[in-house]
């Protein structure tokens, strides 16, 4: 039944307000370290996103290293032993953490603006003077080695894993961030230290603030507290990008006692700085990134082969993919791949008319505001801005770029950066019931989960 | 709680507050003529709006032969009523540039509508339709059956905690219906009827056993205009919905519960049986519960897992219509037994009954407090999923602006007294999950 009834019933809607970057100011201190203040008055609170150049990219061969060495600032500083640190932080309810993702270490923090006071110097002293307690970070280690061990019996958490290291390989796109049992046990704390040294610098550094403070004084205070952070000696580069799969694999991943079976489809995406991210996002959102998308629409209410399945872009500085991910019950592993590997060729053989363009436009044009509505929010954006170095067009011109799309560039954009072929699949469950049909994907090769690394 | 569609991938809220000039006399409401009351808070920050329905209903109104039954239920809402068929509620939702979700849990079934405020018109429209006249056609039924055993293996594969959970409250609870999880049995879930959603639909979905909550870029006239037009003619359903009645006995004994699963280290689980949300005892387990728990300063982080005994501790305290329970959660470090687990967890709860808390772990969780209310409503759908939650659980949504007063009294006290209250070894169920030890 394809009714076009509610076409007629509805007006089109009409979006008066078009959601604009607050104002914010940028400054740059002699030691290279960038604050990008927002002032946001609503509410007595304080919002705050360092972001570093120190991801799991520069891992090397010790995969985890960058995280467990953002993960140890927190085990105390000079002035604040950890439980100190711990104590003090949670007795005014405020929220300080750091971790690393691929390209970027992070700080983030949220407290009330009467504590800042409290607050601000030890933000500082975790990114300046972190002491690397060694017992600390023995007892984090085997702590890790505990959570990786088990993130095995979560398939769903260790898919992306298998899928990175599957497409990337041994490049540094393709670095579980959060390591392996195997290469956690062999890092060292010299080796966090040292890693530390070489990419914890205010040059490259990007500290957002966003909420109830004057510009000014915020200018002053920070200037003052961060201004004895040395300026590192060189900008380091991650290395470059180096060729990616284009022959059709799959990769399947044993588990034995499983009754479902995790799925990826990937392929190549595109990097951050695309100038067709809007487009990009329009496209990807009819194809499996709302609740009536086509994926969702054939996967899980035609079929009822899953609960949940979605498209994305994983977009990174140098490059990216995208992926098609879901699961469902073991038995019909081999037909929800089938089908959803129609679903995309739909792009090219369908396409994308006025009406469903239109029904999209509005969807992510709808969605959008919501996605900056707090403070915490937009210091995040803020600070993935200058990570990447877009600027305020990407948010301030959003809604135009929305409005410019046609059938044609849609076409085009589909065409560009729409993979039909070459897939790369990753399945993680219990093979024995589908290796044979899985060899029509493409060149099959297996694991067994307890195989140590992805 | 049970959502009908996990959107992974979009990393969203954490943080800071709209609650300084937030008051209680913000919130306007009225009733309409079929008994449905709607709260409505204006906030023109951004050009969104939201509706949030919450329906008295949850898997504490099942019974065996239909467990699960409230959640599949809230699936079966998304597929098609008299003027929108099949798919179509999507359909026109996201064409106006909308989106939606639901969740079910023990004691209620929510349905959440999130749009651009312009859409507001089309969204009571919708919602008309499918709460006054649901089709629920077999077809749809049978590949929405699917998609809920789909939902209900994924979270077993997934999380050896589910497993646990399931193996706790069904030994935890005797004769009261939180002793199966919201998912239900899975010989349930491949065999509902559709007469059983048919009875669902009659004896539970009527206005007057639903609230609903409207938060952002409307007015106040417009929301009751169109109440009026398109809520207000959906009739009463006669009888009222039966009451739960069952109550779960005292517990007169420690229970033990087993459960082999291949992980690499045991979790243990002990639960006390404790009351509901509107009993006085409430606001002081829940502190003692941040006590224990609440970050690395915390009591049983501290105990457990700095000392390496366990790699991750957790306690868990819920507002609930009926008595629920209160439980600790660990996993066992690596070479760790489940005994030695389990011992140090009790000596933990041996602690807080002999010595109780000390004034600064009382102070640290009220600030803490003060923090999540702040956080909480700092989006207009934290908004309305906090105040409908209160207004359901407490009776009153102006219970959320009292509620930091309520914390407030509660003294050292207190928390010893209530730790010794429900923390008895008679009052307790305790779940090992590990490798087949044989």
């Amino acid at each position: 039944m394809k009714k076009i009834l509610f076409f007629l019933l509805l007006a089109l809607p009409g979006f008066s307000q078009n959601f604009k970057l607050p104002r914010y100011e940028k400054l740059v201190l002699p030691n290279g370290l960038t604050l990008l203040l927002m002032e946001q008055h609503e509410v007595p609170v304080l919002a705050v996103s360092v972001g570093l150049p120190a991801g799991a990219v520069y891992d090397g061969a010790q995969y985890g290293l960058a995280n467990l060495t953002a993960e140890s600032l927190k085990f105390g500083t000079k002035s604040f032993p950890k439980a100190l640190l711990d104590e003090k932080l949670d007795f005014l309810g405020a929220q300080l953490s750091t971790y690393a993702t691929l390209e970027t270490a992070l700080l983030t923090s949220s407290f009330a603006v009467k504590d800042q006071e409290t607050v601000w110097p030890m933000i500082k002293e975790v990114l300046v003077n972190p002491a690397f307690d060694a017992s600390e970070f023995e007892k984090r280690k085997s702590r890790l080695l505990v959570e990786l061990k088990q993130a095995k019996q979560r398939p769903s958490a260790v898919l992306g894993e298998y899928f990175n290291h599957f497409y990337y390989g041994n490049q540094p796109y393709g670095s579980p961030a959060d390591g392996t049992p195997e290469s956690i046990g062999g890092i060292t704390l010299d080796q966090v230290k040292n890693f530390y040294r070489t990419h914890y610098q205010p040059n490259g550094t990007v500290v957002s603030v966003v909420g109830d403070f004057n510009t000014a004084a915020m200018k002053a205070k920070l200037t003052t507290l961060f201004k004895d952070w040395k300026k590192g000696t060189a900008a380091t580069q991650p290395p470059a990008l180096k060729a990616v799969p284009n022959q059709s694999r799959v990769l399947l991943v044993n588990k034995e006692n499983a009754t479902e079976t995790q799925i990826i489809i990937g392929q190549k995406g595109v990097p951050m700085n695309n100038p067709d991210y809007v487009g990009i996002e329009v496209v990807n959102t009819v194809l499996g990134a709302r609740f009536t998308s086509w994926l969702v629409d054939e996967l899980r209410v035609n079929h009822g082969y899953t609960y949940g399945v979605r498209s994305s872009f994983d977009m990174k500085k140098a490059g990216g993919t995208f992926v098609i991910r879901t699961f469902t019950p073991t038995k019909t592993t081999i037909p929800a791949i089938d089908l959803a590997l129609e679903v995309i060729g739909r792009l090219y053989t369908k396409g994308i008319d006025e009406k469903l363009l239109a029904s999209a436009k509005n969807y992510v044009k709808g969605q959008f505001p919501p996605r900056f509505e707090t403070p915490a929010q937009l210091a995040s954006l803020l600070t993935t801005m200058f990570t990447y170095g877009l600027n305020d067009s990407y948010i301030n011109d959003f809604q135009a770029k929305v409005d410019a799309l046609n059938v044609d560039s849609v076409k085009r954009i589909i065409q560009t950066y729409f993979p039909k072929d070459h897939f790369q699949l990753v399945l993680i469950g219990k093979t024995a019931e589908y290796r044979e049909a899985a060899k029509k994907y493409g060149e099959v090769s297996e694991k067994q989960i307890e195989t140590p690394g992805y | 709680m049970l959502k009908r569609f996990c959107m992974w991938g979009l990393a969203f809220w954490l943080s800071v507050p709209a609650f300084a000039q937030l008051k209680a006399e913000d919130v306007q409401s009225f009733t309409l003529k079929n008994g449905m009351k709607i709260f409505v808070l204006e906030d023109h920050s951004i050009p969104n709006a939201n509706m949030y329905l919450f329906w008295n209903v949850g898997s504490r109104n099942e019974k065996q032969g239909i467990t699960g039954l409230s959640h599949f239920f809230e699936h079966m809402m998304f597929n098609g009523a008299k003027k929108y068929g099949p798919k179509q509620f999507d359909q026109v939702m996201e064409f106006n540039g909308g989106q939606n979700n639901a969740y079910t849990s023990q004691d209620m079934t929510v349905y959440t509508d999130f749009f651009p405020a312009t859409a507001l018109e089309s969204i009571f429209d919708l919602e008309a339709d499918r709460i006054r006249d649901l089709a629920l056609d077999p077809k749809m039924i049978e590949s929405e059956r699917g998609v809920v055993h789909s939902e209900y293996t994924t979270g077993l594969e997934n999380s050896p905690e589910e497993e646990l959970d399931q193996a706790m409250l069904s030994v935890a609870f005797s004769q009261h219906p939180y002793m199966w999880s919201v998912i239900g049995y899975e010989s349930d879930i491949l065999n509902w009827k559709r007469e059983d959603l048919v009875n669902y639909f009659k004896t539970y979905y009527a206005p007057n056993n639903a609230i609903t909550f409207i938060v952002g870029d409307v007015k106040l006239a417009d929301v009751k205009r169109l109440a009026e037009q398109y809520f207000e003619p959906i009739p009463v359903l006669a009888p009222a919905p039966p009451v739960v009645h069952n109550k779960e006995p005292e517990q007169k004994g420690e229970r033990r519960v087993m459960v082999n699963r291949d992980v690499p280290s045991p979790y243990v689980q002990i639960a006390y049986h404790t009351p509901e949300a509107r009993h006085p005892d409430y606001y002081a387990l829940d502190l003692l519960s941040a006590i224990l728990s609440r970050g690395q300063s915390s009591r049983l982080y501290k105990a457990l897992v700095d000392t390496q005994i366990a790699s991750e501790a957790y306690t868990s305290f819920a507002p609930s219509i009926d008595p629920y329970l209160f439980s600790f959660t660990a996993q066992a470090s690596d070479g760790k037994t489940a005994d030695t687990l389990e011992a140090a967890l009790l000596a933990e709860v041996d602690k807080v009954v002999k010595t109780g808390v000390t004034e600064a772990e009382l102070e640290k969780v009220k600030n803490q407090k003060v923090m999540d209310f702040y956080r909480s409503i700092q989006t207009n759908n934290g908004k309305a999923n906090t105040l409908g939650r209160y207004e359901r659980y407490f009776g009153d949504y102006r219970k959320f602006f009292t509620a930091s007063e309520d914390y407030r009294n509660v003294t050292v006290a207190d928390i010893q007294r209530v730790a010794k209250t429900y923390f008895k070894k008679s009052n307790r169920t305790i779940g090992v999950l590990q490798k087949e030890t044989e």
